[in-house]
């Protein structure tokens, strides 16, 4: 059905910019400023958030019939809560160095707004497909904001941006003048001023002159 | 993956644990329910029905039952959601827009002023902060001291993007109004008059001037003489401070009316909504000539 | 058993050194939504502080009770969470229904805060830290929130002189809010290895 296809089109797109959840609806930034120190922190948490949004969209789409008005909010933080301690094991087993890092963050996206927003307003009222596009664009849509404010902190802070698995791997290494050696970029400081400047750049890109 | 005896121990524990607490959980909430109840407002629930339900505080508000209750009351909040953006914005507006006004007409902004710059007569150029305010704190801007100032003050109250200068005359554009009447306060000589548009569009008296007939006719071309000679035609005109004025009460689209318009000899008498006509032009008199002392 | 002066420590570093919202980045979004005046800006505070207390006392005896002995660490946020959320909603129909006043002042902050990062990350990170007694528990989560209360009024106060002044359109709301965050922050830092 082609109205069927532009809806789940539209829902997938909507994520990605129009309705980008960290740069547009300005939600979930407890992680965005918690794990933007480094880009593998900040694509970890991004797949973590993908991965519980697309869970929780489709069972929650799923039992959309049976959700009691006043006991709405409490059976979606517990599917997201299941989901999550999925994310977390699964991270603790395979990625330890990164869950430890990583700490208490994966378990706050328990909490993510961004979440809980899309379950409530898009999965609750409509069917799988559609809530599936949603999941999968807005978390890559989080996804992208996150690692474009990781790469810069991370850049500014350290020089270069390096994956660690078992050994080390540095993708990018930049000359070792002042500019790129800013500790304050790692610290909470530089969390929040780029996060702040990088919404004035939003801003400042999608408001229409009148 | 074997699960063992500790395995399944846990699985049988962990069942249990969120049986009990969810039993325990459900009836403490549903005792209370009952036992606590509070009355609330209709008007406020079905607001907070159309709201995302996020309680994220974008707003500047305790969450989306502090807001719904906060919007009832102060329509011109309209707008604060972020999460909601624009669908929640024009659903919020439909709802209050039921409940805004008696005989359920809904409620939109008459600016009662029509004067563009060239129906104008100004004493000088204004050179300061461009703002209806400030500008209104100055004696002498425009020779009028009480048309609209077309420095827009009104514009920048509203959230739907409904108010225009056009030819330094605010007007409004009524596909795009929600009636939310945030623009009335933007205005610091009350121009702005939120009225029932029982039909549209509504015949409105576009101005405001309280002078009399020949300092009007020096200071503005299309300004209200007060002539009076609308209130002959119906009694849906009424002259004070010579200043006429429709009575929405008794106002009905007629034929009195309609000649009532016509006659005037300023054309200060306007349509104003959805599908009126344009302002008819009016040749400048005495174009410039300063008021007679 | 802990001595007074390592509770005292406990609270001035959790509610100082160890700001919930500067260093731990928690509760930003009731904080940059809230913060626009000082007396909800107030409310939202006293609101933090009694759900984080209330919900820090009944997951550590919840951890130290049921999860811990049992070996029921997976379900841990899933427990947490149901207890935290039915609790504060039964004390917030309670001080509905009864203390209307007080109801008006901060009662309407609770759902706001029960699925917020800073209540469920305080009681992860009094689990986090290994806190193995309550009367410690209880201390740090009353700091916390007094930590969270003291950030959100200095917040406010800027904020509300913020109004005033000349920010260029595109910072205006969210990014130039975040940025005195930033600069709060570096201020705070300043308290860093107060407490050895």
């Amino acid at each position: 059905m082609a109205e069927n296809q532009t809806s789940v089109g539209r829902s997938f797109l909507a994520g990605l910019w129009d309705e980008n959840p960290v740069l547009r609806l300005i939600l979930g930034m407890c992680p965005t400023l918690a794990v933007t120190t480094s880009l593998q922190a900040a694509l970890t948490m991004g797949a973590s958030v993908i991965f519980v949004l697309i869970c929780s969209n489709l069972v929650v789409s799923a039992m959309r019939n049976l959700l009691k008005p006043h006991l709405r909010i409490l059976m979606f933080t517990l599917t997201i809560a299941a989901f999550v301690t999925i994310a977390d094991l699964f991270l603790k087993a395979y990625q330890p160095e990164m869950s430890a890092k990583l700490g208490p963050y994966i378990p706050l996206i328990i909490v993510n707004c961004i979440i809980i927003c899309r379950a409530e307003a898009c999965a609750s009222k409509n069917g799988l497909l559609v809530s599936l596009a949603d999941a999968l664009g807005m978390g890559l849509g989080f996804t992208g904001a996150l690692t474009v404010l990781a790469v810069i902190r991370e850049l500014l802070a350290t020089g270069q941006i390096v994956f660690t698995f078992s050994r080390s791997f540095t993708l990018v290494r930049l000359p070792d003048v002042p500019l790129f050696r800013m500790a304050g970029m790692a610290m909470p400081v530089g969390a929040f001023l780029m996060l702040g400047l990088m919404l004035g750049l939003v801003k400042l890109l999608t408001t229409k002159r009148t | 993956m074997m699960i063992g005896a500790t395995g399944m121990q846990t699985i049988i524990f962990s069942a249990l644990l969120m049986i009990v607490l969810g039993l325990l959980f459900s009836v403490m909430l549903l005792a209370a329910s009952i036992k606590l109840k509070v009355e609330t407002d209709p008007k406020v629930e079905q607001i907070h029905a159309v709201l995302p339900n996020v309680d994220c505080g974008a707003c500047g508000f305790a969450g989306c039952a502090s807001y719904a209750k906060a919007v009832a009351q102060d329509p011109s909040l309209i707008g604060r959601c972020s999460p909601g953006g624009a669908a929640t914005a024009a659903k919020i507006a439909a709802v209050l827009n039921l409940q805004i006004s008696e005989g359920g007409a809904p409620k939109r902004p008459i600016i009662h002023c029509r004067a563009c710059q060239q129906d104008k007569t100004y004493y000088g150029e204004y050179r300061g902060i461009i703002g209806c305010t400030s500008a209104n704190a100055q004696p002498i801007v425009q020779a009028c001291a009480f048309g609209c100032l077309g420095f827009g003050g009104c514009v920048r109250r509203c959230r739907f993007n409904a108010l225009h200068i056009i030819d330094g005359l605010a007007v409004v554009d009524y596909d795009k109004c929600t009636g939310c009447g945030a623009c009335v306060a933007g205005c610091p000589r009350g121009l702005i008059e939120m009225v029932p548009f029982t039909q549209e569009p509504m015949m409105v008296v576009a101005c405001s001037s309280k002078e009399n007939g020949r300092m009007t006719r020096a200071m503005c071309s299309v300004g209200c003489i007060g002539c009076g000679l609308c209130a002959k035609q119906t009694d849906v005109f009424t002259v004070k401070g010579n200043l006429a004025r429709v009575d929405y009460a008794r106002y009905q689209p007629s034929e009195a009316a309609e000649t009532a318009r016509q006659k005037c000899p300023t054309k200060a008498i306007v349509f104003r909504g959805k599908g009126a006509p344009a302002d008819e032009k009016v040749s400048k008199t005495a174009a410039g000539a300063p008021a007679a002392s | 058993m802990q001595t007074l002066e390592s509770l005292l420590l406990g609270f001035i570093g959790i509610m100082i050194v160890n700001n919930l919202v500067f260093t731990k980045f928690l509760g930003t979004c009731p904080y940059l939504g809230v913060s626009g005046r000082i007396d909800t800006a107030f409310g939202m505070g006293c609101a933090v502080t009694f759900v984080v207390t209330l919900a820090g006392a009944l997951t550590w005896t919840l951890d130290y009770l049921v999860l811990i002995p049992y070996g029921l660490d997976v379900m841990r946020y899933v427990c947490y969470i149901l207890v935290i959320a039915g609790a504060v909603q039964l004390v917030e129909m309670y001080v509905r229904k009864f203390f209307p006043v007080l109801y008006e002042s901060f009662g309407i902050f609770l759902p706001l805060i029960t699925t917020n990062c800073a209540i469920l990350g305080m009681c992860l990170f009094i689990n986090l830290w290994g806190i193995d007694n309550l009367p410690e528990a209880v201390v740090l989560s009353v700091g916390a929130g007094l930590g969270f209360t003291l950030a959100i009024c200095i917040m406010a106060g800027i904020r509300e002189n913020l109004e005033l002044a000349d920010v260029p359109a595109a910072l205006r709301g969210a990014p130039i809010t975040l940025i005195t965050a930033g600069l709060l922050t570096l201020a705070f830092m300043g308290f860093a290895g107060m407490i050895r």
